[in-house]
């Protein structure tokens, strides 16, 4: 009872602000194009709902496309790099500049080599680029975490090298992929978000550009409307991520130990 | 079980490079054994003689660096480590299968003969009841008898043991002895088993090789008193075992270094 009370505590908290905010902006009366009252943006949400919900798939489609490329892209140079580690010292530092150039600055060579004939496809590159740095990292570093015993009975056993993959290694990196997966889920929503900004046109019609289309027509309560559906996008991404985690790991592993 | 061949070893060395001071470190040093097919030997000494080295160099997980020894194929032996390392996401019983499983690529068992042995190695450890377990649902005990009849699941003529009940309660202990005895007699494999317990050592052995510093101190032969069915932890035989393996091993280092 107490458990789903304190669950149901952010939502109260939510509802709470909520009605302060329109309370608020009634009593300063406030122009609504600088703070609309939460009703203001439910409404816009439900005049405008046919087009938010069409660039919500729009948004959605390359957010799942670039966290898909980045989890197998990921897993599998993780893969390459924990059996060669040639190929891993050689590869690397690209890998991290990769990373760490910011992708707003690498977007519009992007969009000129990939996206004159298709936007789609360059936003999605961009969001993978973005995407792809924790899956690896995170993957590379589950598969080196198996215990060195483990390995021995792996050997003792005559396993190949794809039977220790499959039999050992990948299960016991699961935890940290799925960790990476969580990172990854939310930074391919940000970049999917950053490229449709960077790609500016109306070629691309997700939330983002109904963010700056309702900010230049200063319709600042459909831009809330729209704000409000990409955060619903993130933690959606989110939970079910997190869901996926507690479905794999919850009868094995540690974290999801139940006391007694 | 086939029967392995005798496990014999020449002059063997294993010098390995510490990777942080780069100085050279001698694990073992001219070791020179046999050990007959069959028979149940210990490995006695204090930590860090070189007993868990001289194994998995038997097992074929470390290369000697001087000297010779017999050869040996890997699916021959069973391995039972110090802890029970089971695959945490696999069942009991799954866990025992695995090297079945992975050996199938080569020798082809079918699918109910690797259910068949499974079951039997559970059997032998008395834990066929908790087969479909998760390692985390039992005690260590219970995860050792695994890790146990993962070993034995593959019939192996030859079993290699690396203080595999050390971390355990002593009557924990004494229970998993007496299953490991029980074995021995009924499957007769030969079994090197590595312990720094002088009445462990006693109790399962028909005799310990002493180690110390790398090398080959001493051998001592267990006599165990003929057709008697009582405890031989209280049989005067079992004591003289004990006093003999404890001045073995209080005995000076046999070479300086």
């Amino acid at each position: 009872m107490r458990a789903a009370l304190l669950r149901l505590l952010p939502l109260g908290v939510g509802v709470a602000m909520l009605g302060l905010w329109e309370i608020c902006v009634h009593l300063t009366q406030l122009p609504i194009f600088v703070l609309p009252p939460p009703s203001a943006i439910g409404t816009a949400l439900v005049d405008n709902f046919a087009t938010l919900m069409g660039s919500l798939w729009v948004t959605l489609r390359i957010t799942v496309l670039a966290f898909f490329w980045a989890v197998v892209s990921g897993l599998a140079l993780a893969i390459i790099f924990t059996r060669a580690r040639l190929i891993e010292l050689a590869l690397y530092p690209y890998v991290v500049t990769l990373q760490v150039t910011p992708v707003v600055a690498i977007a519009p060579l992007i969009l000129i080599w990939v996206g004159f004939d298709h936007v789609d496809r360059a936003l999605v590159i961009i969001a993978w680029i973005v995407a792809f740095f924790p899956m690896l990292t995170n993957a590379v570093q589950g598969l080196r975490s198996t215990e060195p015993q483990l390995h021995d009975v792996m050997t003792l056993a005559g396993a190949s090298w794809w039977q220790r993959l499959y039999y050992l290694e990948l299960p016991a990196a699961l935890p940290a992929m799925l960790t990476g997966t969580k990172i990854s889920g939310g930074l391919a929503l940000i970049g999917a978000v950053v490229a449709e900004f960077v790609a500016g046109s109306g070629a691309s019609t997700g939330l983002a550009w109904r963010i700056i289309e309702a900010g230049n027509r200063l319709e600042i309560a459909s831009l809330f409307a729209a704000l409000a559906l990409l955060s619903a996008l993130g933690i959606a991404l989110f939970y079910a991520l997190t869901l996926l985690e507690w479905l794999v790991l919850r009868r094995w592993h540690d974290s999801f130990a139940k006391s007694g | 079980m086939t029967r392995a061949p005798d496990l014999a070893l020449h002059n063997i060395g294993l010098t390995y490079r510490q990777p942080r001071s780069g100085e050279d470190v001698t694990a073992l040093r001219d070791i020179t054994a046999r050990f007959a097919a069959g028979s149940f030997t210990a490995l006695v000494g204090p930590s860090g003689c070189g007993k868990s080295s001289l194994l998995r160099l038997l097992a074929g997980l470390l290369p000697p660096t001087q000297g010779d020894m017999s050869a040996v194929t890997q699916s021959d032996i069973g391995f039972v480590f110090q802890e029970p390392t089971l695959l945490a996401w696999r069942s009991v019983f799954d866990n025992v299968a695995l090297p079945l499983k992975i050996a199938n690529r080569k020798s082809g068992f079918s699918r109910a003969e690797i259910d068949t042995r499974v079951i039997e190695a559970l059997t032998w450890v008395g834990l066929e009841a908790r087969a479909k377990a998760l390692p985390r649902e039992l005690s260590g005990g219970m995860k050792m008898r695994v890790s146990l009849a993962r070993a034995l699941a593959k019939r192996p003529p030859i079993l290699l043991m690396d203080e595999p009940f050390a971390a355990l309660d002593e009557l924990t202990r004494f229970r998993l002895d007496d299953d490991l005895r029980t074995i021995w007699q009924q499957q007769k494999p030969t079994i090197i088993f590595v312990t720094h317990s002088v009445t462990e050592a006693a109790y399962l052995a028909e005799r310990a090789l002493v180690m110390r510093e790398g090398a080959l101190q001493s051998e001592v032969v267990i006599e165990r008193p003929k057709n008697s069915q009582g405890n031989f932890r209280a049989a005067p035989e079992f004591h003289a075992a004990c006093a003999a393996l404890g001045e073995a091993l209080a005995a000076p280092p046999a070479r300086a270094s």
